[in-house]
């Protein structure tokens, strides 16, 4: 009785050069496939590839398809550099794959996919707080001015 | 002295890599329409059948020189025992391959910047205090169609300049020789160096491979070579290369033939010369010199004598130069004629 609890896994014969999604190794209860941000580079200096993988797999390990990359890091030209193979992320979309959340924020920002309404809510919320730091700001500045000039005249 | 210590790292780099740029300076770039004919009422482009024909013939086919040893990895020389008619064979097929090696680079209008704003989304403004670059890798696509779009801090959307283009496909899609950021073998303290060096020939090939052709940095650098090559008259250093035709198509666009003119008809060139001036004639079809040559029906050494008499800033060189061509050959003649 146990062994019918027991999930199914298939194991294929290994294809391992080959990487296309009819030939990979495993078979996944449930799984679906999503496009996320697979971490790579060194100590301090991330690097992400933007890939199209089984949901269940781990994050750094075998893919199905890249399909870009993200820098996180600006580079010379206070630029964050993403490149989108974006014939292939239709593809996958169109086949019913889940963007994650920082990948649909690339998307939505170069406009693949439409706004997230939360996206304007948070950048007037930024905007917001911003606005209230400098004028938190102004009446300290004011106050040290005052005290900075006090003991110069005294 | 800065300067000097670059430029002289950098012309060794030239010559490490000038194997690289014989093997990677064929351009595959899509060139104008190929249905174009000066009969059209419009100026002739460089592109145009005619003007192609001229050029080439003028750059000549100095086998010697487009075949000179180029610095490449130590090979032992390959040795092979001929007929005369394979002799004769192997020569035909240098000349076709020096044929498309000496093929011109396109000379094409210079780009109009791009500022084209795809939206301006002012709600997104404060998310970020970086610019986000997106480039669009699909492989078969063409570069100039490539989607490269940067979605700025204060949430304008724009296409990428040409110069932000540029970087991102060297990026993305690297060309073997290019580099990110162009050489300061480009500036123009140091192209004087170079040319002082006479190496007038390697910057450009260098130049080929960095720039594409309708960059404004790929049309100064050429304009200060040509430039330079006219003050001091050094046509014989780009004779038999790629770049003559641009040169000679440069020259005459600016009326600055006479230079160029003397110094073939010192070499004895007076066909060459004749197709220059008739290029000219080609050119600027409402010059003095055009007109005259029209009427009289000139050929060969008597257009030049006609451009000599009209429309040379130099005409006391040039008829000099004649004279002294025409004493010469009627010697040889003599002497050839006497014993």
């Amino acid at each position: 009785m146990h062994l019918l609890h027991f999930p199914l896994v298939v194991i294929r014969v290994a294809f391992p050069s080959i990487l296309s999604a009819s030939l990979l190794l495993k078979h996944y209860h449930g799984g679906h496939v999503v496009i996320r941000l697979a971490l790579g580079g060194c100590t301090n200096r991330p690097f992400y590839r933007i890939v199209a993988a089984y949901n269940k797999r781990a994050r750094d390990s075998k893919h199905i398809e890249q399909l870009g990359s993200f820098d996180p890091l600006p580079n010379l030209y206070n630029e964050k550099l993403v490149s989108l193979n974006f014939q292939r992320i239709k593809y996958w979309i169109a086949c019913g794959a889940h963007p994650t959340k920082p990948v649909a924020k690339l998307l939505e920002a170069c406009r693949v996919l439409p706004l997230h309404p939360m996206t304007v809510t948070k950048a007037e919320r930024f905007r917001k707080t911003a606005a209230q730091k400098e004028a938190l700001g102004a009446p300290e500045e004011g106050s040290e001015e005052a005290s900075e000039s006090k003991p110069e005249t005294a | 002295m800065a300067a000097f210590k670059i430029t002289r790292r950098l012309i060794r780099d030239v010559e490490l890599k000038s194997a690289v740029l014989f093997r990677c300076a064929r351009r595959t770039l899509c060139s104008e329409s190929a249905n174009n004919s000066p009969t059209d009422g419009r100026s002739p482009r460089f592109s145009d059948k005619e003007v192609q024909n001229i050029l080439t013939k003028i750059t000549g086919l100095d086998l010697q020189k487009a075949f000179r040893p180029v610095k490449q990895e130590l090979k032992p020389p390959t040795y092979r025992l001929m007929t005369d008619a394979q002799l004769a064979q192997a020569t035909q097929k240098a000349m076709q391959v020096a044929k498309e090696r000496l093929k011109m680079p396109p000379v094409l209008p210079e780009r109009k910047p791009i500022d084209d704003v795809l939206a301006e989304d002012k709600f997104l403004e404060g998310l970020e205090t970086v610019k986000y670059v997106f480039t669009d890798i699909t492989y078969n696509i063409p570069h100039r169609e490539r989607f490269i779009v940067i979605r700025e801090p204060d949430g304008t959307l724009r296409k990428a300049t040409w110069e932000e283009r540029d970087r991102m496909v060297q990026l993305y899609f690297p060309r073997e020789g290019r580099r990110l950021t162009p050489p300061p073998v480009f500036k123009e303290e140091n192209l004087k160096v170079v040319f002082l060096q006479d190496r007038h020939e390697d910057i450009l090939d260098l130049c080929l491979v960095q720039f594409e052709p309708d960059s404004p940095d790929y049309r100064r650098v050429h304009n200060l070579t040509y430039e330079d090559i006219d003050k001091h008259g050094k046509y014989d250093l780009l004779r038999s290369t790629r770049h003559f035709g641009g040169m000679v198509w440069y020259l005459v666009n600016g009326k600055k033939i006479d230079g160029l003119l003397i110094d073939m008809i010192q070499r004895d060139l007076i066909q060459d010369a004749a197709s220059v001036i008739h290029l000219y004639h080609m050119l600027h079809p409402r010059g003095s010199s055009a007109k005259e040559a029209g009427e009289q029906q000139a050929q060969g050494i008597d257009l030049v004598k006609i451009f000599a008499r009209t429309e040379s800033q130099k005409a006391g060189y040039v008829e000099l130069a004649l004279q002294a061509y025409q004493e010469t050959s009627t010697e040889c003649s003599a002497q050839s004629s006497s014993p």
